[in-house]
């Protein structure tokens, strides 16, 4: 959305706002006062449907400057070490530690903050000399993220191998309890050892990380990935440009039968989006010379041919509803047999769109765009009638092996990452072995990804992204709280009532 | 009704009836009555007798042809049916034939490690159940029993053999009048012989005071599991929530106290066990 200079002032004057997020505020805001259709060329079309809301660009910019996510390979790191900040190769666990915070500092995505930290455990594996300090450093480094990096969207990798760094990381991340780095346990079941997945559900119920990703299928549709931001798969070395997405709930209420909604409306906005998409990339690789001046790609951390771009999708649930009811069906999304054929009907025509389409500077995806199931965003009115993703809409829910099975059938949709969480009670922490069993069927029946917590920890997932409900808190009485995904999280927590999502109680 | 299991309820997904994530299926139907019982509508069958369909507010429960018939979508699980049957029974069960319940369970399969019958006491139902275990094995889901161990194992060799685990409790080990409705009954002779055939994942016992003597019962199936050491033996306390309180008041001056379930657990101990677990 185009931003004007009244946004300049409010975001001056914003008494939620930290002085952080104003300077980063303030920057956003500049992005967008400039016109699209002027620098970027988007087309009248393309501009109504950003107007009408039926296409969001998550306030992304128009004077793009970096891709949106980046995902160095810090392997590099640890090989060369960095030439332009003059590192040497690390030689000890506190060089590495620190040689990764420094970097860290100076990976760019669309928040400005990094949205890929690396596959902690293996990087750091290998420097371990003594367990007991080790740990500490550790705990320290992981501390040391979450008060700098004050952005949930930061995400670290581990496994699937059992490492003893990885069960360093996962016995801090108990011990402290803080919502940044967002961690994604990589899950293969023919490597994973019983043990060590026990130790990270058990973490993951308690301060509600690691999320699962299904790597098999991950390694097979972007091949060698890591997970960021909230649960995306991207190419290593390389990352997205841009990720505008799609309120299929608003788009579909605009229409009166299905059949209007594939083949017209849907369609149109696609292409809109898809040829937006196209602009977008073209303008950060061609005009902007990201690649020219980071030293990122000029050291072989990242690599141009390594980036991909993704096309969003949220509301899914609102679309099929909206279409039931013009079936006059009174059935709701999630335990309709109907509103899942729906469903598919709407992914397929997208998939074949996306898939049928050729984009710009994507060849590590085959030149074509990925489709995301995007975890949603409080951005416009139109959003609280919009569900992420696919799912269901919190208090529609059915029982969990229902709600498993129904979520599970509409991941396959999209390569770049799409997921689901469900909460459980306090019985399951003594019998982890039983989220186990659910984690690996999941996988069986092809989920991507998996988000657990237990239903009373303070610690809770709003969507894809991890909040203090207590910092939650503090935001309806404006009192200013340290990290911006909080407050994204409050917005989305407003909406979608995602506090309340149903706990799977034993017997539910 | 001879082809069908009775069934009080299926919980899908269940982390608490054996090892992982499974579905327990808790059938209609016990040879006892326990004074402490926590589930005295799955002890008897319906006798069709009517008086629960007025004490539906919700209009779920009916009596057609003279037999109950329940209507599973109006129900709000508020239980008044429940408490107002004077036959220890619920108009709520229903009745499946093995390749519906089949059909069912494959459903949850990808989620679950197997399914655990209990009850009720689910021996009653044995052919229907080794039917079911015929069907269930072949899908790679393993088969677990909960039972109070009272059956004769002459009658249960069929369904001992196609059984992978049984969840035994230990009532009692001195006359089962008292705590359990129903006189000589004894099943230590059947546990030893499942431990034999390696047929038992884990043994408990509800303890109540007066009713039963916990340190006897204790100690001798302490003594039988000396030989199997990888069985897990769970000593509970006796507790009344969800009660009724004609039950509260029977056993209400009897319940141990935390220290008493402790020693008992020292006890188990102190014999050589090493899996005692406990619930306070
Ligand atoms: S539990 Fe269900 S059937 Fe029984 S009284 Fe309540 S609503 Fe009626
Ligand atoms: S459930 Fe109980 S009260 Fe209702 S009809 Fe059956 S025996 Fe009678």
């Amino acid at each position: 959305m185009k931003s004007t200079i009244q946004d300049i002032i409010q975001v001056a004057e914003s008494k939620s706002l930290t002085y952080q997020q104003k300077l980063f505020n303030m920057a956003n805001v500049a992005e967008r006062l400039i016109d699209p259709r002027e620098l970027l060329g988007y087309s009248d079309e393309e501009m109504q449907y950003l107007d009408n809301s039926m296409i969001c660009d998550l306030n992304e910019g128009y004077a793009l400057y970096r891709p949106r996510y980046i995902v160095p390979d810090y392997k590099v790191f640890i090989e060369n070490g960095c030439r332009f900040l003059n590192i040497d190769p690390p030689q000890s666990l506190d060089e590495l530690l620190d040689g990764l915070l420094i970097l860290y500092r100076h990976v760019p995505s669309i928040t400005s903050f990094p949205v890929y930290i690396g596959d902690l455990d293996k990087l750091i594996n290998p420097f371990i000399q003594g367990e007991n300090k080790a740990y500490i450093k550790i705990k320290r480094f992981l501390n040391h993220i979450d008060k700098t990096i004050v952005d949930s969207f930061c995400h670290a990798n581990i496994g699937p191998e059992k490492t003893l760094a990885g069960e360093l990381i996962l016995k801090a991340i108990i011990e402290l309890e803080n919502p940044t780095p967002n961690i994604t346990f990589k899950y293969n079941k023919n490597v994973v050892e019983q043990e060590f997945l026990l130790k990270s559900i058990d973490a993951c119920l308690r301060v509600a990380k690691p999320s699962f990703s299904n790597d098999v299928l991950y390694n097979n549709d972007v091949g060698e990935h890591a997970i960021v931001s909230c649960y995306n798969a991207l190419p290593l070395g390389g990352g997205a440009y841009t990720l505008p997405r799609l309120r299929l709930g608003t788009i579909a209420r605009a229409t009166s039968s299905i059949h209007e909604l594939l083949s017209d409306l849907l369609p149109h906005v696609s292409r809109a989006m898809l040829s937006m998409m196209d602009k977008r990339v073209s303008y950060i690789v061609e005009k902007s010379n990201f690649f020219e001046t980071s030293f990122l790609a000029e050291e072989g951390f990242i690599k141009k041919e390594n980036f991909t771009a993704m096309f969003g999708i949220v509301g899914l649930a609102d679309a099929v509803n909206h279409l039931l009811k013009l079936e006059g069906i009174h059935e709701n999304f999630g335990t309709s047999k109907r509103g899942d054929e729906i469903g598919h009907q709407i992914l397929i025509k997208l998939e074949s769109i996306v898939k049928n389409y050729q984009g710009v500077y994507v060849e590590r995806t085959n030149n074509h765009y990925l489709l995301h199931g995007q975890v949603g965003a409080s951005l416009h009115d139109e959003d609280n009638y919009n569900t992420p993703a696919h799912r269901i809409p919190v208090g529609d829910e059915p029982i969990l092996p229902t709600h498993l099975i129904q979520a599970g059938q509409f991941h396959k949709y999209f390569p770049s990452g799409t997921g689901d969480l469900f909460a459980f009670d306090q019985t399951y922490l003594n019998h982890l072995d039983a989220v186990a069993d659910i984690i690996k069927g999941a996988f069986d029946i092809q989920f991507r990804y998996i988000s657990t917590y237990l239903q009373n920890s303070d610690l809770i997932r709003v969507t894809g992204y991890l909040v203090k409900r207590s910092e939650v808190a503090k935001v309806e009485s404006e009192d200013v709280v340290l990290r911006d995904t909080d407050i994204f999280a409050h917005g989305t927590n407003k909406n979608a009532h995602l506090f309340n999502r149903k706990t799977r109680k034993d017997g539910e | 009704m001879e082809n069908k299991l009775i069934i009080n309820q299926i919980i899908p997904f269940s982390n608490v009836d054996g090892s992982g994530n499974r579905c327990a299926i808790f059938l209609q139907g016990c040879n006892i009555s326990c004074i402490y019982c926590h589930n005295p509508e799955t002890i008897n069958y319906c006798n069709d007798c009517g008086n629960c369909v007025n004490a539906c507010k919700y209009d779920a429960i009916h009596l057609v042809k003279s037999r109950i018939q329940y209507d599973k979508k109006l129900c709000t699980s508020c239980n008044a049916c429940i408490s107002i049957c004077p036959y220890n029974s619920s108009p709520k069960a229903i009745l499946y034939n093995v390749a519906e319940l089949t059909e069912l369970i494959k459903q949850y399969k990808p989620f679950i490690r197997g399914i655990t019958i209990s009850g009720g006491e689910p021996t009653l139902q044995k052919h229907l159940i080794i039917d079911l275990f015929n069907r269930i094995k072949p899908l790679g889901l393993t088969c677990t029993i909960d039972t109070n161990g009272f059956f004769d194992i002459n009658e249960m060799e069929d369904l001992i053999n196609i059984t992978d685990k049984f969840l035994f409790d230990v009532k009692t080990v001195d006359d089962s009048f008292k705590l359990c409705g129903v006189a000589n009954l004894s099943s230590l002779a059947t546990l030893e012989y499942l431990l034999k055939k390696n047929k038992i994942e884990e043994v408990r016992t509800v303890v109540l005071n007066s009713y039963m003597d916990g340190k006897k019962t204790v100690e001798k199936v302490a003594q039988l599991l000396l030989n199997h050491l990888e069985v897990t033996y769970k000593i509970i306390k006796v507790h009344t929530l969800g009660l009724s309180k004609q039950r509260q008041n029977k056993i209400n001056d009897f319940i141990p106290s935390d220290e008493e379930i402790l020693e008992l657990v020292q006890i188990a101990k102190d014999l050589g066990l090493k899996k005692v677990e406990y619930v306070l």
